[in-house]
């Protein structure tokens, strides 16, 4: 039985449920790789260069950690989604630093997906089984996985909300997001993502939005957009070395100083401590706690 | 009107000649120095690219000297630069509220030639294809000039760098095509004392990032202190061809991509296809060394990095890779300059050694 390998990484976050089950449902075996650890990303460290930004690192040593468990490693080539949105030079490179770190040690799965994203996964599984029905019949099992997207559970007591704007890739990943997560429930707040928002908000084009090319981009400023004046605060996560968030984060900043909600950039990389992490959090919740002394219609 | 936009290498003169022939007054800002950068630093989001640092410090030196009229590159696609126009036009606002800041959207030749540039100056589209005309033969004129200027450097150093300043200003005073071809002539005469190099000379390819390879200011005076070593060096990036591609004609770029597919099979955008591409050629045409030059954090040419990297194993050639920010020291960046061709010189010599066949080292002569 060929074996298929998903890095739990990068796309993993939004689409790995569906990857899984579309598999699954053809017949082969998934290996998921184990959650981000320290050593996972230590084995990426070693194969791309020092500027690029942490998910990338980190899922290359995922690849590492599958490449050699299985016959092939499913990596798409994000190139455009939402009609001529990009994603990143980063996210369209990766699946080329994969192919030369992979080698000969297995095949790899990288079918395009410029807007054709249904497209390009029916063509990934003819290649693999050779029967459209087939195909067919598993990806229409497998789309209501499409729009799972994970969701923080919140409490029911009202308590003061605060907005968690990154990458889904950078949040949902237990080495990156999980510490952060915890320190602001910790300190007492609920928490609110872009994934609590519908489709309809967070793909919208109005205003400066409508400028911003990058998909995932125009996700977070839109979220920013639509939390401003209902949230407590802003933490604004970005990892070192990525791009669009170093000018996006700097107009949202701008942004928010005019807004006057407090907004907190914590950027992180490989060599991140959890201490400090935990200090500028706290440090965070006590300018909040002010600020909302000052502004009760703040609540939920 | 005064007119004011960033530094841009040699081509800042083809690019004052064109604004001028549209009928504007341009105010360049005063070549780029340490308080450039400091400037544009100052007043530049934390973790963005070198060139959006300098082009912010070039814009408020201009607003120093005079300007009043902005422009910049824009053109929103993959890579950052597209987008640098958004927050430099809210920091330059910040600073002088006065100011018109005109962002030129480089992937839409048409609206420029028939609406962007008739709207800003008042001319007629007819005349805006003229001045492109121009352009282009004007930054066709700087290309061979810098390919010139780079063989004369190898043979002499002192006498290229005279020589240079007069070139630059024939090239200024060009104002017509009639002009240029004369200026053609008159360059070519100057440097014909570089016409044929010695053949066991040191070659340098050089790639990566268009604006660190074609602003001196940006990329540490690169080429001119590969010349003082010795090195010829090899560039084949310029305005021309960059005006040329986004015109659409630009032939040369299909085979440049083509030859990069074998390691980057889908364009990460910037220029990264195109550094990979011209490396695989520089290294077919026989060069001893590659160096890649780019910003610090930059997307296209980090995806770029690790195809040169395999490229390098593949064909045993070394590259040299240089990612500059502000904090890069120009001696440092020599040191490693040095070192690199140290190692392209000793290569070469072991080469040449085991070149020679056994049987003529045996006989004697």
């Amino acid at each position: 039985m060929i074996k298929i390998g998903i890095p739990r990484a990068l796309f993993y976050f939004r689409y790995g449920e569906f990857w899984q089950h579309f598999f699954r449902n053809l017949g082969y075996e998934i290996v998921v790789s184990p959650s981000t650890n320290k050593q996972i990303l230590e084995q990426g460290l070693k194969y791309v260069s020092s500027e690029i930004c942490l998910p990338v690192k980190i899922i290359c040593g995922h690849i590492e950690v599958l490449k050699n468990q299985v016959d092939a490693i499913f990596l798409p080539r994000f190139v455009e989604l939402n009609h001529g949105l990009y994603t990143c030079p980063k996210m369209i490179g990766i699946v080329d630093i994969a192919q030369i770190q992979v080698g000969n040690a297995c095949e790899i799965l990288s079918p395009k997906i410029k807007d054709n994203f249904m497209l390009a996964h029916f063509q990934t599984g003819l290649k693999l089984t050779g029967n459209p029905i087939k195909v067919i019949k598993a990806l229409n099992r497998a789309i209501p996985y499409l729009s799972h997207h994970k969701k923080l559970s919140n409490s029911e007591d009202h308590k003061q909300r605060i907005l968690l704007l990154s990458h889904f890739y950078n949040l949902w990943d237990d080495f990156i997001g999980k510490d952060i997560i915890n320190s602001f429930q910790s300190c007492g707040f609920d928490i609110a993502t872009k994934e609590d928002l519908p489709d309809k908000v967070l793909k919208s084009d109005k205003g400066f939005a409508k400028n911003i090319r990058w998909v995932y981009e125009r996700e977070l400023y839109n979220a920013f957009q639509y939390y401003s004046d209902k949230v407590a605060g802003i933490c604004n996560i970005i990892s070192f070395g990525c791009g669009p968030d170093s000018l996006i984060g700097e107009i949202m900043s701008k942004q928010a100083n005019e807004y006057k909600t407090p907004f907190l950039q914590l950027i992180i990389d490989e060599h991140t401590s959890k201490t400090g992490i935990n200090t500028r959090i706290e440090a965070f919740s006590e300018i909040i706690n002010r600020n909302y002394q000052s502004k009760p219609y703040l609540t939920k | 009107m005064k007119v004011a936009f960033p530094y841009f290498g040699y081509d800042t003169i083809a690019l004052k000649n064109f604004l001028e022939m549209l009928g504007a007054e341009v105010v360049l800002p005063p070549l780029p120095t340490e308080r450039t950068l400091s400037l544009g630093t100052k007043y530049s989001p934390e973790l963005i690219c070198l060139p959006f640092k300098i082009t912010l410090g070039n814009f408020i030196e201009a607003l120093e000297a005079g300007a009043d009229t902005l422009f910049m590159a824009a053109g929103a696609r993959k890579c950052r630069f597209g987008y640098y126009h958004f927050i430099q036009e809210t920091i330059l606002k910040q600073i002088d509220n006065n100011v018109d800041f005109y962002p030129i959207s480089q992937y839409t030749p048409f609206e420029f030639i028939f609406q962007k540039m008739p709207k800003i100056f008042s001319v007629s589209p007819a005349r805006v294809m003229k001045s492109i005309n121009f352009l282009l033969a004007h930054s066709r004129l700087i290309e061979n000039f810098r390919k010139l200027v780079r063989q004369a450097r190898v043979i002499d150093f002192t006498l290229a760098s005279i020589h240079e300043k007069h070139a630059l200003e024939i090239i200024a005073d060009a104002i017509n095509l009639m002009q240029i071809r004369k200026a053609r002539k008159e360059i070519k005469a100057l440097f014909n004392f570089a016409d044929d190099l010695p053949e066991n000379i040191i070659k340098v390819g050089l790639v990566g990032e268009i604006y660190l390879m074609l602003e001196p200011f940006a990329n540490h005076d690169i080429e001119k202190e590969l010349g003082k070593m010795g090195v010829l060096v090899l560039n084949n990036r310029s305005l021309y061809r960059h005006i040329k591609h986004l015109l659409h004609i630009d032939f040369d770029r299909i085979k440049l991509n083509h030859r990069a597919y074998k390691y980057l099979k889908e364009s990460p955008g910037g220029e990264a296809l195109n550094t990979v591409g011209e490396a695989r050629t520089f290294i077919k045409n026989g060069v001893d060394g590659i160096i890649h030059i780019f910003p610090f954090t930059c997307m296209p040419e980090n995806i770029a990095l690790e195809a040169l990297q395999k490229m390098s194993d593949d064909y045993s050639v070394p590259i040299l890779s240089l990612s500059i920010d502000e904090h890069t020291s120009k001696i440092g960046l020599l040191t490693r300059l040095e070192a690199f061709i140290d190692i392209l010189k000793r290569v070469k010599n072991q080469k040449a050694v085991s070149r020679v066949p056994r049987s003529s080292l045996l006989t004697p002569h």
